[in-house]
């Protein structure tokens, strides 16, 4: 979710009132930002709706709060209608498709009001943009641009200008190797033949979306008077909505929005386009999914607190006409819970409901507790670690062969990259990491890994496994054989051990645990080379189960 | 006996140096078979096929058969050894102290011995008295991991309270993970720095009902616009390891819940993230769902309630305005921990309908998640989420259960 930072100062003159500091989460709430924390005169809110780009700025959030307060239904704005045209090139279709544009006058920016547009216009482009590749946005001084502007497209190297915050000359291939945003945002023009680019008439390059605007035109300041916004992305539906939200804000604090013609070589299209949205909603359902007796006068004020006015009313159906700048509103649900905002989740009295459902743990998991009293009994501390783990770990260091694992593609370290598809390297880690703590140590985890397995849905496959060590100067294969006898008599397994060379154990104290029909385990005295390669100083010795296998092969009414 | 033919399980080995025997056969050469053939098999030496003996591998030495002769001779043997025997009833162990202790009359002994319990002798025996506040040796008991126990309780706590529990693989697909939770393609948690994905081009496969919420996403369902932009099932049917513990909940309302129902999960999930002292990449998700025609606004306020009451012991809640693209309305809910103070307890939410109705359920379904590792961090007495997986055995020895 956006995290705004906003001016407790600037807020208030928005709201037009003093804001007492313990009702500040509360208002907050209502535009549905938490407070994360207030540093002097900074907020810094976090914006929880990731579908309403309209409240991720101080304007929106003013707005936001007085309608809720003052109820004054439908906020409306008008665009006049200007001069300016933008000029589209077909060639953008391969790159950049679409654009939507406004134009702002009567501009009176302050630092607070600045950097609240400048703010905007990052997390709408990145949270709503897809990280500027759906939504790109540009800002300019109009005062700098000789329109009709053009959105064309150019060589990489065809052109050079200076861009934002920069002084010399680069080609747009440079930037993208050696400017800031250019590295950053350079991949989304990766493979590109020609790059967009807004142009005006006097040949001065504005920018080059969705990376960087040039340092003449493509720079706002508290000096701007007006300025020309753009859009540009592959939707035309959200590069309106995106449009509608920067342009309203600064709409909000005074500055009249004007129309630009859009042209491109089939059709013309005029932007922004501010007129209300319709929407249709049935108050039977809304009284039978909030369980409050609201009737149609109390509905209809909740609905303009919501910011929206009612059009019409047939019975319980009722039309309403809602803000240009919102497009969250899909289904009638979306405009309940604003009603349910604008009446207050505090004023709702909470009535758990009374259903006659019957609990149950899952049966893996009444089985696994099971396994666990027995090895409790038996003495074993339980431990727990991570299902990811990195391949050294689970082979390297074990003597074991590499076998296939679900391995992550973006990890965020090599320590966690793959999945466990066994539970004894887990154990031998837990050891090597308590070297230091008296002995024996007897311990046991219970948990799942994950084996490929092409034949599933995910292609992957969770197994329960029971891993169980004990460390002691005295302990050897014996013992464990022991406690692996004493598990699987009391769970009520038969079992057989069939010496095997398992790398892992030394030679001739390795065995695997088999039962009629499967291989359901190893057990065995670690070898010194595993001891040593975890830095183990005192003999280990170990079993791993299969405790999936055991598991399925219970009758169905046991533990259900 | 033994002494003069030797032990039952080396005369079975001897027998069996000439071939392999049947049962039949073995019988008739080995008296005692029996114990022949259980010392033999738990000495690896032997191996019973289908009725048939087989010699696995002949000893070149019998430890307790020379024991047995060493004692017969009056020489000491080991005390190993010794208990083998007396177990298997071939010596007696006899203390030369049922002897002297005719010497202890009217004395103080430090050990009340069976022999002065046989003989009678305690009666005119002193027993030593000890300084009884002395501690004896350390002992670790095992237990349950302190936050596996915790989840245990907690999953107990939600059984009591009707509900049952839930699961599904580690793996998924984000057809299960986000498309059948109407979570949108372009949705900015399904992207590279928020969802870990499986290497590799392997994909998994759709399900049936994948064409309905395809569906859903594109156009809607009647009501409802839908998202509208063009699904790609390519993205569906990529695999991630779950990324949020809703990934049961659909599972479970697309194979047909029961009505009325209560659901839960506790779900390990996976996410990148910077890892610190609030942050994991790898943590459990408490969350559920409860279905029925009667659902209200006001009965998932009561959920959040009573989850305050029965889990946190929180008697002080907030219900503020939430978002989570699959339910609407949303609400997130902060309680009073009677020590905490205000934490974020859970959200919870109505599923929006475009996710229900193409996963064929027509009913309201609530759904709510718990963020219970904070109460588990501070029930545990820790200041930092990776403690909660331990690795420190000297604490958990010393952790008391309650």
């Amino acid at each position: 979710m956006p995290s705004i930072e906003v001016s407790l100062r600037d807020l208030e003159r928005l709201l037009r009132r003093r804001i007492p500091p313990d009702e500040l989460w509360k208002l907050a709430a209502t535009a549905k930002c938490e407070v994360d924390n207030i540093d002097g005169d900074t907020m810094k809110v976090d914006a929880k709706d990731t579908n309403r780009p309209d409240l991720w700025s101080a304007e929106g959030m003013a707005r936001e709060i007085r309608l809720r307060h003052s109820s004054p239904g439908l906020p409306t704005y008008r665009a006049f209608k200007s001069r300016i045209e933008v000029l589209v090139d077909g060639s953008v279709s391969a790159v950049r498709p679409y654009t939507a544009c406004a134009i702002v006058t009567d501009l009176h920016l302050d630092q607070a009001a600045l950097s609240q547009m400048i703010q905007l216009q990052e997390k709408v482009a990145s949270n709503f943009g897809g990280g500027r590749r759906d939504v790109a946005i540009g800002v300019y001084d109009l005062g700098r641009i000789s329109p009709p502007i053009r959105y064309t497209t150019v060589d990489p190297e065809g052109v050079k200008f200076v861009p934002l915050d920069f002084e010399e000359e680069m080609t747009p291939r440079e930037i993208l190797v050696e400017h800031p945003k250019g590295k950053e945002f350079g991949h989304l023009l990766a493979g590109a033949k020609r790059y967009p680019m807004f142009v005006d008439s006097a040949g001065e390059v504005m920018s080059v979306p969705p990376i960087i605007n040039s340092n003449f035109s493509g720079k706002v300041t508290e000096e701007t008077r007006s300025a020309f916004i753009e859009c540009s992305g592959f939707h035309p539906d959200r590069l309106s909505t995106a449009l509608n939200v920067v342009s309203t804000a600064l709409a909000e604090r005074g500055a009249r929005v004007g129309q630009v013609k859009v042209r491109y070589s089939h059709k013309t299209i005029i932007t922004p386009d501010f007129r209300p949205r319709r929407a249709k909603l049935d108050l039977s359902h809304f009284r039978r999914i909030s369980d409050l007796p609201i009737g149609p006068t109390q509905a209809r004020d909740l609905l303009r607190r919501s910011g929206y006015n009612v059009l019409s009313r047939k019975a319980d159906i009722v039309t309403v006409h809602y803000p240009a700048y919102r497009q969250d509103i899909m289904h009638e649900r979306d405009i309940f819970e604003d009603m349910l905002i604008s009446h207050g989740y505090d004023r709702i009295q909470p009535q758990p409901p009374k259903l006659p459902t019957v609990g149950a743990s899952s049966r893996i998991e009444r089985f696994s507790s099971l396994v666990e009293g027995v090895m409790i009994g038996l003495g074993f501390q339980q431990i727990l670690s991570y299902t990811l783990t990195d391949k050294s770990s689970l082979f390297a260091k074990m003597n074991s062969e590499e076998q296939p694992v679900m391995e992550l593609e973006n990890p965020v370290s090599s320590n966690w990259s793959v999945f466990r598809n066994w539970l004894l390297p887990c154990v031998v880690e837990f050891l090597s990491a308590n070297t230091h703590v008296d002995y024996p140590q007897d311990v046991f985890e219970l948990g799942d890994v994950v084996i490929p397995d092409d034949t599933q849905e995910t292609r992957a496959t969770d197994r329960r496994k029971l891993a169980c060590a004990t460390a002691s100067a005295e302990a050897g294969y014996q013992d464990i054989v022991s406690v692996l006898d004493a598990t699987m008599s009391n769970l009520g397994f038969a079992y057989d051990l069939k010496p095997s060379v398992h790398p892992t154990f030394i030679r001739g104290r390795g065995a695997d645990i088999v039962t009629k029909e499967d291989l359901i385990g190893v057990v065995g005295e670690i070898s010194p080379q595993v001891l040593e390669n975890w830095k183990i100083e005192v003999p280990v010795s170990a079993f791993e189960v299969d405790v999936t296998t055991l598991f399925g092969s219970l009758p169905e009414t046991e533990l259900s | 006996m033994y002494l003069e033919k030797g032990l039952p399980e080396i005369r079975l080995v001897e027998a069996l140096k000439r071939g392999p025997l049947t049962l039949k056969q073995a019988s008739r050469l080995v008296p005692e078979l029996d114990i022949a053939l259980q010392w033999g098999k738990k000495r690896n030496w032997v191996r019973i096929e289908r009725g048939t003996i087989m010699l696995l591998s002949a000893p070149e030495q019998f430890p307790e058969a020379e024991a047995l002769e060493m004692i017969s001779k009056g020489e000491a043997v080991s005390d190993e050894l010794t208990k083998i025997l007396a177990q298997r009833n071939l010596v007696e162990i006899e203390t030369a102290f049922a002897e002297e202790s005719k010497h202890l009359e009217g004395k103080t002994v430090s050990k009340l011995t069976p022999e002065l319990l046989s003989s009678g002798l305690w009666r005119r025996v002193k027993i030593r008295p000890y300084d009884v506040r002395l501690l004896g040796a350390k002992l670790y008991p095992g237990k349950l991991q302190p936050y596996n126990q915790f989840l245990s309780e907690l999953r107990r706590r939600l059984i009591e309270l009707g509900f049952r529990e839930m699961k599904g693989p580690t793996i998924e697909t984000e057809f299960w993970n986000y498309d059948a939770l109407y979570q949108p393609q372009g949705h900015p948690a399904r992207n590279w720095f928020s969802t870990f994905y499986i290497k590799g081009s392997e994909h998994g496969s759709l399900p049936a009902v994948s064409t309905r919420v395809r569906v859903a996403h594109e156009r809607g369902i009647p009501g409802s616009t839908g998202w509208r932009y063009k699904w790609d099932p390519r993205k569906a049917m990529r695999l991630v390891p779950r990324a949020q513990g809703t990934a049961l909940s659909a599972r479970t309302l697309a194979e047909g819940p029961l009505i009325p129902g209560k659901y839960f999960a506790i779900a390990r999930c996976y996410r990148p993230d910077v890892v610190d002292a609030t942050h994991s990449i790898e943590f459990n998700q408490v969350e559920g769902i409860v279905v029925d025609d009667s659902l209200t606004f006001r009965n998932l306020l009561g959920i959040l309630e009573m989850f305050a009451r029965e889990v946190a012991r929180a008697d002080e809640i907030r219900f503020i305005p939430d978002y989570y693209p699959f339910t609407e309305p949303s609400v997130q809910m902060s309680a009073k921990h009677p020590e905490m103070g205000w934490m974020e307890l859970g959200g919870a939410g109505i599923f929006r309908e475009e996710l229900t109705k193409p996963l064929g359920v027509d009913v309201p379904v609530i759904a709510w998640g718990l963020g219970t590792d904070r109460l588990a961090m501070f029930k545990l007495g820790m200041t930092d989420i990776r403690e909660l997986f331990t690795r420190d055995l000297d604490w958990m020895r010393q952790k008391a259960v309650v």
